[in-house]
């Protein structure tokens, strides 16, 4: 037999040599034999654990702890609380001390516990893209600096928006010490049309801030009140106050006009559709109709009888309406719309003004001024221009005239590839800070954790960079809020809010000159391109974040990828379905982007959403859908003209829901507002028979009631629910096959026609059914009733056979069809819960009701001896909703919150019929449409 | 007609036979080797610092609670601070060599590691608060600590031996001021039980529920 030991040449080395000592034989033997071992090895036995003795008692480690601080997502600050274990943390929580909270979150907060722990955070400063130190940073640029201490006119700064009082100081600070030195402010989402519009009607700036609980009649033009603007989770916390059709109340009613669908429109009792150029015309024609004295213009084309309708809702309730414009419109709009609810008697009562101390957004100056050579040195704080500048700015070329040019952030993102300098800033949950909310609450950001690697945060860089004595985090802040006594700032850090004095503000008299600023909008084009930022990834900051890219979108449940919403007429007229490829072009740019059919959508809009098309945002953010930016222009921000024509090609988007119609069963309901029948008792149900089992009478029957009447369809719960029960992300790929894993999944539908429907959301759970048709099919006993009535889903059963997934009538169940639970990466498990099992391939898995939290209660109530009082289990859903959609409690105990609402006329359950009981009901959504335009589709 | 089998074929098949069997009982051995649990019951588990219950809870006659303070409150029982120790340890044996680890880490501020001795599986969610605050005395599941100069398991931990508990807790139940008492032995365990589990309101029916410690 030929030995492979003689081998082929006389240059054997090492390796070679050792296979050479292997005949076939042995080479066989071997095979065999470490197949068979492979078997044994796959059953290890566990890791062994450690139990750490720390040196010093800190005292309640064992449990989770709640630390107060604040977060800042898409423009605003809100008030939250960390939940951290054994110093980890964990889940964000709602802080009902907040004013911008009021204990809920919604999806954006929710999410950012994962960035904290994101895997591809920069853990080191770089220069030349070379891994550095920050000594070797403080060396070379602080000598840079240097030469700007007598003429800085060279160096300029560029930020984001600044929250921060003491960024706001340090900024001071910094420019005071190069004199000539320049801050500017990049922000792609601004609020800028709102100030150039306060600026018009009032000659300063002012924000806004509406009391919606005193509003009866909310007229939004494009102001996504719910979802999108500053101060949201507020706003929808007194929309749902005011929408309960409980006896004796008065019910506000909304009107919504805009161009794009939004979550606001779709609450609304009357959505129309306008093309966002004319919006202004409509407002101008509704302000003649008022009596103000306005410029002719141009018929917007709204229906007089819904004209006449509003007409009617506005003048009947001076004093308690309010006329809401987004950010989308342009200035003059906002300035007509503040002299139009003084007009009505408004201010002070529905909207209050107080004066803003927010930096206008001048990027395009600092741009200028690059191209024109006179910027020596750029320092980018935690922003990110190459990717999000719009694309006429060049930003890219700019970059390149600069000598000396840094990048701080948390990510080593576009900008920190193309800078020289990249430094690492550490998380908001890592550093010390402060913010102020739209509405003036102060309040602190503390840490919940050291930084987990060697970054600083943008206090420490500032200080750093004007080289402050004091650099490190807390004794900044400290320093800058040292009016505050020791109690009172540990007050402020135990509460999370700063009570200090806020100025009452002088409402401000509106120019009634409007035809001095009033700018005739002349479509150029019969097609406009709207720019609008993602529901969940904003400006694309947080486009790393796994948990937002996997969440469906609220209006058309599309995950990992953005595309081109047309109509359903302009889909028709250019023949296209959804996925095709179409060109757009605007501004002298073309971009190949997939479109999305989505009814309600103005025929002569399309509509971009920014936040995509990242190529360097991390593992999961990279490549995922297209850069907007590419054609927008910083003059134009929200809209432009634009043309479509279609293009070769297709793209599977990876959508979680494919029906939007409700066919026969009609799961949501709805009804017409009647202040006289909402308490009226409804009739009790006969329960029919059935062949199940009756379960044991016990002491507790959890249960929930899910308000659609309140649920605005923002997917906090989605999100909260995944942080909180450790639900995997599957990938695009995994989502087409519909293996999406979400317990808490929020369907949405359609009703009436395409062209203007009316939309509905529902967040659906696990019914929990008293009859479980998943229990009887499971062969080993993996699902089952608890003696609370829960129906439990053991893991360590569970092998698999689905048969549950396919006997649930609801489709709650969702299955480990791969190893979809990250057990590899070191980062992640920090972010863990580790009050719930991570579960494994080849396991099933469904809404619990947050077993953990009822375990939790069950043992802290067993303790002491005592039943569990009613709002002792808060589910996580049930927590984050910005609403309070969610009921959940104890169906034995007649006086809890959720018996009440299951006591409910407008209370039904899905699928009735079918007698499962379900212990989750909805109650109806009801509409408070205009006694003239009653029965008008949308 | 030639013989099908060769004469040899009854010894080959034994042989294959023989051989099945060796190899299916090497693998069976060699699986539960290597999945057994790391220690096994009664084997003393090797620490940084050779720490005696004995001495501390028999000789002393500290309280279970001193060091495991959280045991009443939370789900752990609590491992103490190294400043635990060093209450006495600073005055006490403070020459002792095999203290050297525990001065280390109260002079270094590192923190000491000990092996797990009792260890349940991720998926089991055990609370300590409960399970004191219902009369299940410290004996019952970790044995005479109070005689145990190193530490050691004393019971399977399976599922069945936290079953057996479950299903008939009356043959466990103790008065609260006795859960911390090593060395109390009930007159009567049945009738006690039964009158333990009235007064201390365990609802049976929840005792047996999956979703009390599989999450």
């Amino acid at each position: 037999m030929p030995s492979l030991k003689r081998g082929t040449d006389g240059n054997i080395d090492d390796g070679a040599a050792a296979i050479g000592l292997i005949d076939r034989r042995t080479f066989l033997k071997w095979l065999g034999t470490s197949l068979a071992m492979t078997g044994v090895t796959a059953c290890g036995r566990p890791p062994e654990d450690s139990l750490i003795s720390r040196t010093r008692d800190e005292g309640g480690r064992e449990e989770a702890v709640f630390y107060a601080t604040t977060l800042c997502a898409a423009g605003e600050a809100v008030g939250v609380l960390v939940e951290t274990h054994q110093g980890r943390p964990s889940k964000i929580e709602g802080n009902p001390l907040h004013p911008c909270s009021g204990g809920a979150t919604g999806p954006l907060l929710q999410a950012a516990v994962l960035d904290l722990w994101d895997p591809d955070r920069s853990p080191a400063p770089r220069y030349q893209g070379n891994v550095a130190t920050w000594t070797a940073f403080e060396d070379q640029v602080l000598t840079l600096l240097d030469r700007y201490r007598n003429d800085g006119r060279a160096l300029r700064v560029a930020s984001g928006p600044l929250l921060s009082p003491t960024l706001l100081a340090q900024r001071d600070a910094l420019l005071a010490r190069y004199p000539g030195s320049r801050w500017h402010v990049h922000d792609p989402l601004g609020e800028d049309t709102a100030r150039q519009g306060s600026m018009l009607a009032f000659g300063a700036p002012f924000t806004s801030r509406y009391a919606l609980e005193q509003a009866d009649v909310v007229l939004s033009l494009e102001a996504d009140l719910l979802d999108g603007s500053p101060a949201h989770l507020a706003y929808a916390a007194a929309f749902a106050r005011r929408r309960r059709a409980n006896a004796g109340a008065t019910m506000s009613r909304w009107y919504a006009v805009e161009g794009t669908p939004s979550l606001t429109g779709a609450m609304a009792d009357h959505r129309w559709i306008l093309a966002s150029s004319r919006i202004g015309d409509f407002l101008l024609e509704l302000a003649r109709a008022l009596g103000v004295d306005v410029p002719a213009d141009t018929a917007s084309g709204i229906d007089p009888a819904r004209m006449a309708a509003l007409l009617d809702d506005l003048t009947s309730h001076q004093g308690r309406s309010l006329i809401a414009v987004g950010r989308s419109q342009p200035a003059h709009v906002h300035a007509l719309a503040h002299l139009m609810n003084a007009r009505l008697g408004n201010v002070d009562r529905t909207i209050r003004y107080r004066p803003s101390d927010a930096l206008p957004v001048d990027f395009d100056a600092l741009c200028d001024d690059m191209h024109a050579g006179r910027v020596e040195t750029l320092i980018l704080l935690d922003t990110n221009p190459m990717y999000a500048a719009p694309a006429d700015l060049s930003f890219h070329d700019a970059l390149r005239k600069v000598a000396h040019t840094v990048h701080a952030g948390l990510y080593r993102d576009e900008t920190g590839m193309a800078c020289q300098w990249h430094l690492p800033l550490s998380h908001a949950l890592e550093s010390w800070s402060d913010a102020r909310s739209t509405d003036g609450t102060t309040s602190i950001v503390q840490p919940a954790i050291r930084p987990l690697y060697d970054t600083r945060s943008i206090h420490e860089c500032v200080a750093l960079l004007s080289g402050a004595t004091e650099q490190r985090g807390r004794a900044i802040i400290r320093s800058q809020w040292s009016q505050l006594s020791d109690k009172a700032w540990e007050s402020a850090l135990r509460e999370g809010v700063i009570q200090t004095e806020r100025p009452e503000s002088t409402a401000p008299a509106p120019s009634n000159d409007v035809a001095a600023y009033w700018t005739h909008a002349t479509p150029s084009s019969p097609l406009e391109l709207l720019f609008r930022p993602d529901a969940l990834l904003h400006d694309g900051r947080c486009a790393n974040n796994a948990w937002l890219q996997e969440c469906p979108r609220p209006l058309t449940q599309l995950t990992w990828g953005n595309a081109a919403m047309v109509s359903p007429h302009l889909a028709a007229v250019h023949g296209l379905a959804n996925g095709d490829l179409v060109r757009l072009g605007a501004n002298g740019r073309t971009l190949t982007v997939p479109v999305w059919i989505l009814p309600g959508q103005t025929d002569t809009c399309v509509t971009l959403h920014l936040g995509y098309g990242r190529t360097h945002a991390g593992r999961f953010g990279n490549g995922v859908g297209v850069n907007a930016n590419v054609l927008r222009s910083h003059d134009t921000g929200w809209s432009c003209a634009a043309a479509i024509e279609p293009a070769a090609g297709h793209v599977e988007l990876a959508t979680t829901q494919s029906q939007d119609r409700m066919e026969e069963h009609q799961p949501v309901r709805t009804v017409r507002f009647d202040a006289s029948h909402a308490n009226t008792p409804r009739e009790p149900n006969a329960t029919p028979p059935s062949l199940y089992a009756e379960p044991a009478a016990s002491d507790y029957a959890w249960g929930m009631t899910i308000d659609l009447n309140a649920c605005i369809g923002c997917k906090g719960c989605t999100l909260a629910c995944q942080a909180e029960n450790n639900i995997p992300v599957v990938g695009p790929e995994e989502i087409r096959r519909g293996h999406h894993m979400h317990w808490m999944r929020v369907d949405r539908y359609h009703s009436g026609t395409p062209a203007a429907p009316r939309t509905f959301h529902q967040p659906v759970p696990c019914m929990h059914c008293e009859h479980a048709p998943c229990e009887l099919v499971c062969p080993v006993g993996a699902t089952v009733h608890d003696s609370d009535g829960l129906n439990v889903q053991v893991y360590n059963r569970c092998i698999g056979t689905r048969f549950c997934s396919n006997n649930c009538p609801y489709k709650v169940r969702r299955f480990n069809f791969l190893q979809y639970a990250d057990l590899d990466t070191e980062s992640l498990k920090g972010q863990r819960n580790p009050d719930v099992t991570v579960r494994n391939r080849g396991v099933m898995e469904k809404c619990t009701y947050c077993i953990q939290r009822i375990e939790q209660a069950h043992i802290a109530a067993d303790r002491d001896s005592r039943p569990i009082r009613d709002g002792e289990v808060v589910t996580a859903c049930q927590a984050a909703c910005p609403t309070q959609a969610i009921h959940f409690g104890n169906l034995r105990d007649p006086g809890s919150d959720v018996s009440r609402t299951k006591r409910s006329p407008l209370h039904y359950v899905l699928l009735a019929e079918l007698n499962t009981r379900p212990r989750t009901g909805y109650l109806a959504r009801v509409e408070n449409p205009h006694p003239s335009l009653d029965g008008e589709q949308a | 007609m030639a013989q099908v089998f060769s004469r040899y074929a009854g010894f080959y098949a034994r042989l294959a036979l023989i051989a099945l069997l060796v190899l299916t009982t090497s693998g069976v051995l060699a699986w539960r080797a290597l999945t057994a649990e790391r220690h096994t019951v009664n084997e003393t588990v090797e620490q940084p610092v050779p720490f005696s219950h004995k001495h501390h809870v028999g000789d002393v006659g500290l309280d279970c609670r001193y060091c495991h303070a959280s045991v009443e409150t939370s789900a752990q029982a609590g491992m103490p601070p190294v400043s635990t120790c060093m209450t006495c340890h600073s005055q006490l044996f403070t020459d002792q060599r095999m203290l050297a680890p525990v001065r280390q880490a109260w002079i270094s501020g590192q923190s000491l590691a000990w092996r797990r001795v009792n260890q349940l599986p991720d998926f089991v969610y055990f609370n300590h608060s409960i399970h004191v605050a219902k009369g299940v005395g410290c004996v019952s599941c970790h044995g005479r600590v109070d005689q145990m100069p190193l530490m050691r398991r004393t019971e399977t931990l399976s599922m069945k031996w936290c079953l057996d508990c479950h299903r008939d807790p009356e043959q466990q139940l103790r008065p609260r001021e006795h859960v911390f008492d090593m060395a109390w032995t009930p007159k009567d365990q049945r009738s006690l039980g039964i009158a333990l589990v009235q007064a201390y309101r365990i609802d049976r029916a929840k005792m047996m529920d999956c979703s009390l410690c599989h999450r």
